[in-house]
């Protein structure tokens, strides 16, 4: 059964005709090419299919591209491409937070999700706020302490 | 009506119209029908039943104070959304706030997590203890029931075909008793699934010294989520005494029925327990008693962080 679903994806309108219980992380990946949403557990745990969907940071994996229908989504394609983004990016290049880099694009987009809703966030708040992306190399430190970099980079950015 | 596989209403009303028409399952977050039902990466997860996806349906995620001062949450609220919303009641942003990953969090719906019908639930042991409803609509009209009847058993939930959860109401609040507690023993701190989660409230009459009201309610130790009223009774209009705690600890020994690791589970419920009650009738300050300062589930003193 195929229903033509629209919705705004990086801040373009998109429509597409598909079955409406596929997977949001599969059309993403499948009919948009965005390789950068990951599949790590499947089960809306690991983060690393991670995207903002009206803003809120989501698991791809557990949400039917149905229920995208009217709605706006967001990937690390598009976050990483907006001011915000670049300084997530840049901060984690310079902070060598990435290892294997699996984890990566869904741990920018929980930065994204933290600083955007708390702008100068202690230790603890970045743990809490990536505490749903799972990271296999282990390398939390210097993830954390990159999002501090970004915060402290980006500054009254954060606040607009 | 020509059968579909996947509905999409964009109204309240059109939903409960497709639901009179076609048994469908009501799809919101996806946080267990779409792991459950997934198949492998790349593929389309299968349903046993035609799916009604109800994830953005405007009237289901509403929060409010109705007139007779409950707290009212629409069946689609997510768990963040409960958790960060100061109307809702104290043991319910709790346990809001401890359920999952913070992307899972962003979808999973109360009405899911109680329709899932767990008995690791996170959200039915505060709404077993706040003596929740849920409000169920069909084109017949609505109708309410406790969610403690509601969840029939493992698995089973009292909704007929043409019906969808569309509201869950609760009475009682943080603001109804002294001192209240929450604890979720998980394998971590974040992503956990509970091992035993304990919720308690306890209010004093004016004398400061009987007890009005106490409840209690216990997750993971059972088929379904574990409160007994009878239990309650037996320190309701009592002073706590270090007798009577030990008979509602036995007491509520009785009422659960642990499975995997049940001493584990028995011994923390009854440490939890006496912990609350022996700490209530010392009337500290701070109305939240909590289990983790200076305390441990296995007796030995926890380091403070």
């Amino acid at each position: 059964m195929e229903t033509k679903i629209c919705f705004r994806l990086n801040g373009k309108d998109v429509k597409i005709t598909t079955d409406p219980l596929r997977r949001l992380i599969d059309v993403l990946r499948e009919d948009f090419d965005l390789k950068g949403v990951k599949e790590g557990c499947s089960e809306g745990e690991c983060g690393a299919c991670s995207v903002l969907f009206n803003n809120k940071m989501v698991t791809s994996c557990i949400i039917p591209i149905g229920a995208a229908d009217g709605q706006e989504i967001m990937t690390i394609e598009g976050i990483s491409a907006t001011e915000k983004g670049k300084i997530i990016v840049d901060a984690f290049a310079d902070g060598g937070a990435v290892q294997c880099g699996f984890c990566i694009p869904g741990m920018v987009i929980a930065a994204y999700y933290l600083l955007s809703n708390n702008p100068d966030p202690s230790d603890d708040e970045i743990r809490l706020g990536i505490s749903g992306n799972i990271c296999r190399c282990t390398g939390y430190d210097l993830i954390v302490e990159s999002i501090h970099l970004a915060a402290k980079r980006g500054g009254a950015i954060w606040k607009s | 009506m020509e059968e579909l596989k996947c509905y999409m209403p964009k109204t309240l009303r059109e939903a409960l119209e497709i639901k009179a028409k076609v048994d469908v399952i009501p799809l919101a977050g996806g946080s267990d029908l779409m792991v459950s039902h997934k198949r492998t990466i790349g593929l389309t997860p299968v349903f046993e039943k035609p799916v009604m996806i109800i994830r953005n349906l405007p009237e289901l995620r509403k929060i409010y104070v109705n007139d007779k001062g409950e707290c009212c949450i629409g069946a689609g609220c997510t768990s963040a959304e409960i958790a960060e919303n100061k109307l809702c009641p104290w043991h319910l942003r709790q346990a809001a706030s401890r359920m999952g990953a913070i992307g899972l969090r962003n979808s999973a719906t109360i009405a899911g997590n109680i329709a899932n019908a767990s008995p690791k639930g996170d959200t039915p042991g505060p709404l077993y203890l706040l003596d929740a409803r849920v409000k169920i609509s069909s084109l017949r009209g609505d109708r309410e029931e406790l969610v403690s009847d509601f969840i029939v058993k493992f698995r089973t939930i009292d909704l007929k075909s043409d019906e969808l959860i569309t509201e869950i109401i609760v009475p009682y609040s943080e603001d109804d008793f002294d001192y209240i507690f929450w604890h979720k023993v998980g394998t971590r701190k974040a992503n956990a699934i509970s091992k035993i989660t304990v919720s308690q409230a306890i209010k004093f009459e004016k004398d400061g010294k009987t007890v009005k009201d106490y409840r209690v309610s216990a997750t993971a130790t059972g088929a379904k989520t574990n409160r007994s009223r009878d239990v309650e009774k037996l320190i309701i209009g009592k002073t706590i005494e270090p007798e009577i705690i030990e008979e509602v600890v036995n007491g509520f020994d009785q009422v659960i029925s642990p499975r995997a690791m049940p001493e584990f589970r028995r011994e923390a419920t009854r440490r939890m327990i006496r912990r609350f009650l022996t700490e209530a009738a010392k009337h500290p300050k701070d109305k939240v008693i909590d289990t983790y300062e200076g305390y441990s589930m296995t007796g030995a003193p926890t380091p403070r962080s």
